[in-house]
């Protein structure tokens, strides 16, 4: 399989990344998140909107109503301070996680 | 994370469910067309897109229902869901929910009414603006203190004196004493006042307040201006400021009453206030009718010595109120010392101090929030025995209702073990079983709130006399739902507790089985325990009404030593502002004249004490020929001359008080046989003199009761009241016959003496005998009330456990008598099961009994707390009764036919 399903918690990051670009619709994250990846990442429909619900009701996100590009009512979901601030900590926490899994899974026999 | 983001969220979400639903749909509706739109720009045809678009959202309920989870919903729509579902179950047995509902209404009503009640005695403040800043003065010392004459109250306990009264100019020399109490200020109540409006007198209860009362009180009149400082000034006393309730009976609530002038105690006062209604003056459970300046007090309530308390340091009868400021820092003991010093300062300058009576009192500080309390003492006892009566009675509704509710349960079996195999949590289960008992305890709640607001003033009224009025208010408030709401949630969790437990003991798999009865051991279980626990409660009851049943009518047995059949009733308190104590005593000789010549009216006297009233003067008691005895002390009544004939009171030994008694002859006196007996033992007290005015004893008269018929007769003497100065005084008129019309001619011949003096609290002796005894009554009546509420309770109870085991046993029995056992032995073997529980209980109840009784030892006359015949009536009658329950299921049992029980299963 070509691409990648997405690990459950790392969803939350992809929205907000997405999001934090410009204002989008549900549907626009989606294709958004696939664009960027590349079309490597495939995340699952039924779980979008329970992550989107959920990043609001926590305050990280804020939606409105608006026009979308052929004049359809569509629900628009931007950052709000706060969530900018929570992606922030939690870009550097992925990052520091990161560089730490690359260097224990990249170690040698001998560097022990 | 934050909170109030979320809280917001969840509000929205709930409040506004319609919207969010919409929203919900619009939104997903636009990701499914912008889906279906790209995969049909991929190539896919249109219908093929559809599908494949509906497939990967997946269906619109499930992802609302997801989005709804992620707003923190879940608990609430599963809520919702089990309030429709216990909703729709109770709808459907509406005779079940009608009678829970209805037994839940009353459990709960009955504490409704004892918590408002218990509320108004022991928790309601004066409704004045920020009551917990005030604080009230009193004074402690040795039992020989220095107060000459003290009004008001007074304890001795424990060989200390404790009073909240104090002397004029102890006021004075406080009121501005300390920073840490704004301006103190002062009151006096007064329980009798003649009021006189339009030419009718009324006799009605008064207040005496500073001048800067109102403004201490932080209080407004609703009319008019308050109770001034340069009112409380000795010759400018003459306004006064009306209740609320006065306003309306005598004014109609008319503006124009402000100037108005009426009569207080026959003098001119005129109006200048009308009080809020939420005012009652500052005393609890007392409702002054008018307010006048202190300084009022010598023109129009002459008292003491010089009738000017005012002036008098040894008088000692004000209570002093303070409002303290509002400072953490200074404790009530710090003000306690602030007063102290200048307190003593002031009473050793005033106070004439004599030798043996020096002790030297200090000050108190106590709350002040409700004022002067006198209600708290009187009714702290009884309050609590009606608390744990109508505990007990919603515990026996909850019980049974518990019962009602695992039969049900047990019914409902299969429906819990579906849920459980398709998934349901036990939790959620339990939940599910909690919820509808929530339902139906608040259910009952509601009809809680309703009956104690309709049953409110019941018990105020029981215990009042109706010549009197009523002493309390029970404000029936926000406290009061809250409390019944508190009560409704804790009975419906009491409610699920046992079928929470069967639900845990359940086996899915056996659940689900046609016809299974593995469980029915649980259900059995709990239900026998509820039933014993129905019956030991009902015992208790039982047991209680027999004592309270028993002690009254020992109470009314009780001899009290004179007939009181035929005997009117009244007061006259002649006001000294028109008669001085030397001008009462013709007065109440012509009123007596005036009763005397009225037809119907065999015989009338008066006495400074009625009897079984609740009054009582105790005196010193010296015999002239013996040393000083500090201690002795003896009851004294100032009576008529034909006392003792009217109340038909035997006279024993030497005479009667005749008219040739006056002010101007040797002093005399009649003693009772306990005095006799206890001061003169075998001596002839005939001609013996005692106390320092040598009154000389000339009879000697059969023991009467004197304060109420609990007490046994007190030593008591009898002085003539012509030789005597007592104003106030009770009227004891035997006549020929009961009735409203003599009643008239006694005022009309009062009347033609003066008419502007008001029979006060007409009653007759026996109504008077009677209201002593409201407090027994109204246990008598509850506690047998409830007994038998219980006792029914507990039948239904025996009967339908009983009948269930015959029927779940049917079988059983059958065997058994297709193998030969009698029917007697069957009829034996139900009622011996039920005889099991009813003695479990009955055993239980005993020992329960016998450790409550203790609690209300005081409240008993002419037996022990743990009276056998009490006890064991309680204990057959509840036999007897729950044996007739079990018999009907056990004769069933007895006449089942073996081949058709056999056949049953």
């Amino acid at each position: 399989m070509g691409q990648m399903d997405v690990l459950q918690g790392t969803l939350d990051m992809l929205i907000l990344k997405a999001v934090s670009l410009g204002p989008l619709h549900g549907y626009g994250v989606l294709l958004r998140i696939q664009q960027i990846s590349g079309d490597q990442l495939e995340i699952q429909q039924g779980s979008l909107y329970p992550a989107l619900y959920r990043l609001e009701h926590q305050g990280w996100l804020a939606s409105d109503w608006g026009e979308s590009d052929n004049n359809r009512r569509a629900k628009f979901y931007r950052l709000t301070a706060q969530g900018r601030r929570r992606f922030n900590a939690e870009l550097e926490k992925w990052n520091r996680m990161s560089d730490l899994m690359a260097s224990i899974l990249s170690t040698r026999p001998e560097e022990v | 994370m934050s909170l109030p983001s979320r809280l917001h969220s969840f509000a929205s979400s709930l409040f506004h469910r319609a919207e969010l639903d919409r929203n919900m749909e619009a939104e997903f509706r636009f990701h499914f067309d912008k889906y279906a739109e790209q995969l049909i720009q991929s190539g896919i045809a249109p219908d093929e897109a559809r599908r494949r678009a509906r497939l990967e959202l997946g269906s619109l309920a499930t992802q609302k229902e997801n989005c709804r989870r992620s707003l923190g919903l879940r608990l609430w729509d599963e809520l919702i869901a089990d309030i429709r579902f216990g909703v729709r179950m109770l709808r459907k047995s509406p005779a079940f929910a009608i009678i829970a509902v209805l037994s839940l209404a009353l459990g709960i009503g009955v504490n409704t009414t004892i918590f408002t009640l218990a509320k108004s005695v022991l928790l309601d403040r004066l409704q004045v603006p920020d009551p917990d800043q005030l604080r009230l003065l009193s004074w402690t010392s040795g039992k020989n203190f220095a107060m000459e004459s003290l009004w008001g109250n007074f304890s001795d306990e424990g060989g200390a004196a404790h009073s909240s009264s104090f002397s004029y100019p102890v006021y004075k020399a406080l009121r501005n004493q300390t920073n840490m109490f704004q301006p103190l200020f002062a009151f006096k109540d007064i329980s009798q006042m003649t009021a006189t409006v339009d030419g009718r007198a009324e006799a009605i209860y008064g207040e005496l307040v500073s001048g800067n009362f109102y403004d201490g009180m932080r209080i407004h009149p609703a009319l008019g201006r308050g109770i001034s400082p340069a009112d409380d000034v000795e010759g400018k006393a003459n306004v006064a400021v009306l209740s609320d309730a006065f306003w309306a009976r005598h004014f109609a609530r008319s503006p124009d009453v402000i100037g108005k002038t009426i009569n207080i105690n026959l003098l001119p006062v005129t109006i200048v206030g009308v009080n809020h209604p939420s005012f009652t003056g500052a005393e609890m459970s007392r409702f002054p009718e008018v307010f006048l300046p202190l300084s009022a007090q010598p023109t129009f309530l002459p008292r003491g010595k010089t009738g000017n308390l005012l002036t008098d340091p040894n008088s000692w009868w004000l209570q002093i109120i303070g409002r303290r400021i509002d400072s953490p820092n200074v404790s009530d003991s710090a003000l306690e010392s602030a007063l102290d010093t200048p307190f003593l300062q002031v009473v050793k300058s005033t106070v004439t101090i004599k030798e043996g009576h020096d002790d030297l009192p200090h000050i108190r500080v106590q709350p002040g929030r409700r004022g002067l309390d006198y209600a708290k003492e009187e009714f702290i006892r009884p309050i609590y025995v009606l608390i744990a009566l109508v505990v007990f009675v919603l515990l026996i509704a909850c019980a049974n209702l518990a019962n009602l509710l695992l039969a049900r349960s047990t019914a409902r079996q299969r429906e819990m073990s579906v849920r459980v195999a398709m998934g349901a949590s036990r939790m959620r289960v339990v939940r599910q079983v909690v919820t509808e008992s929530l339902l139906l305890s608040l259910a009952g709640g509601v009809g809680g709130v309703i009956l104690g607001y309709l049953l409110r003033n019941l018990l105020p009224r029981l215990s009042s006399n109706p010549w009197e009025g009523i002493g309390l208010h029970p404000r029936f408030d926000l406290y009061v739902i809250l409390f019944t709401l508190g009560v409704s949630v804790v009975t419906g969790l009491l409610l699920s507790i046992p079928q929470a437990f069967q639900g845990r003991r359940e086996d899915v798999s056996s659940g689900l089985k046609e016809g299974t009865r593995s469980t029915a051991s649980g259900h059995n279980f709990a239900s026998k325990a509820l039933v014993i626990f129905q019956i030991s409660v009902s015992l208790v009851l039982l047991f209680g009404a027999g004592l309270f049943l028993k002690t009254l009518s020992n109470l009314r047995a009780a001899p009290i030593g004179f007939q009181p059949d035929r005997i009117v009733l009244f007061e006259i308190d002649p006001p000294r502002s028109r008669y001085t104590p030397e001008a009462s005593l013709p007065l109440h000789q012509k009123i007596l004249d005036a009763l005397v010549a009225v037809p119907g009216v065999q015989s009338a006297t008066l006495s400074s004490d009625p009897l079984v009233a609740q009054d009582s003067s105790i005196n010193r008691f010296q015999r002239n020929d013996r040393p000083k005895d500090s201690k002795a002390e003896a009851w004294e009544n100032n009576v008529g001359s034909n006392f003792f004939q009217t109340l038909q009171i035997p006279i024993l030994a030497g005479r009667s008080f005749s008219s040739s008694d006056i002010l101007t002859s040797p002093k005399v006196a009649i003693i009772n046989q306990k005095l006799a007996h206890k001061y003169f033992a075998d001596e002839n007290p005939i001609g013996k003199t005692f106390n320092k005015e040598k009154y000389e004893i000339v009879g000697v008269c059969g023991d009467t009761k004197y304060e109420d018929l609990k007490s046994e007769a007190p030593p008591t003497f009898f002085l003539p009241y012509t030789q005597s100065f007592e104003a106030n005084v009770t009227y004891e008129v035997r006549t020929f016959a009961t009735g409203a019309e003599i009643l008239k001619s006694l005022q009309q011949a009062v009347a033609t003496v003066d008419k502007d003096l008001p029979l006060i609290h007409i009653r007759t002796q026996n109504e008077q005998i009677d209201a002593t005894l409201s407090g027994q009554r109204i246990f008598a009546l509850l506690t047998s009330a409830f007994g038998v509420l219980a006792l029914i309770l507990a039948c239904i109870g025996i009967y339908g456990i009983m009948a269930y085991t015959v029927t779940r046993r049917t079988n059983e029995i059958g065997i058994r008598m297709a193998l030969g056992a009698p029917r007697s032995k069957v009829l034996r073997m139900i009622l011996g099961e039920a005889s099991i529980l009813t003695i479990i209980g009955v055993v239980i109840g005993v020992v329960t009994s016998l450790f409550l009784a203790r609690l209300v030892t005081t409240m008993l006359y002419g037996l022990k707390p743990s009276d056998p015949a009490a006890l064991s009536s309680a204990a057959f009658v509840l036999v007897a009764i729950a044996l007739v329950a079990g018999w009907l299921p056990a004769r069933r049992a007895s006449q089942v036919d073996p081949m058709d029980a056999l056949r049953h299963e």
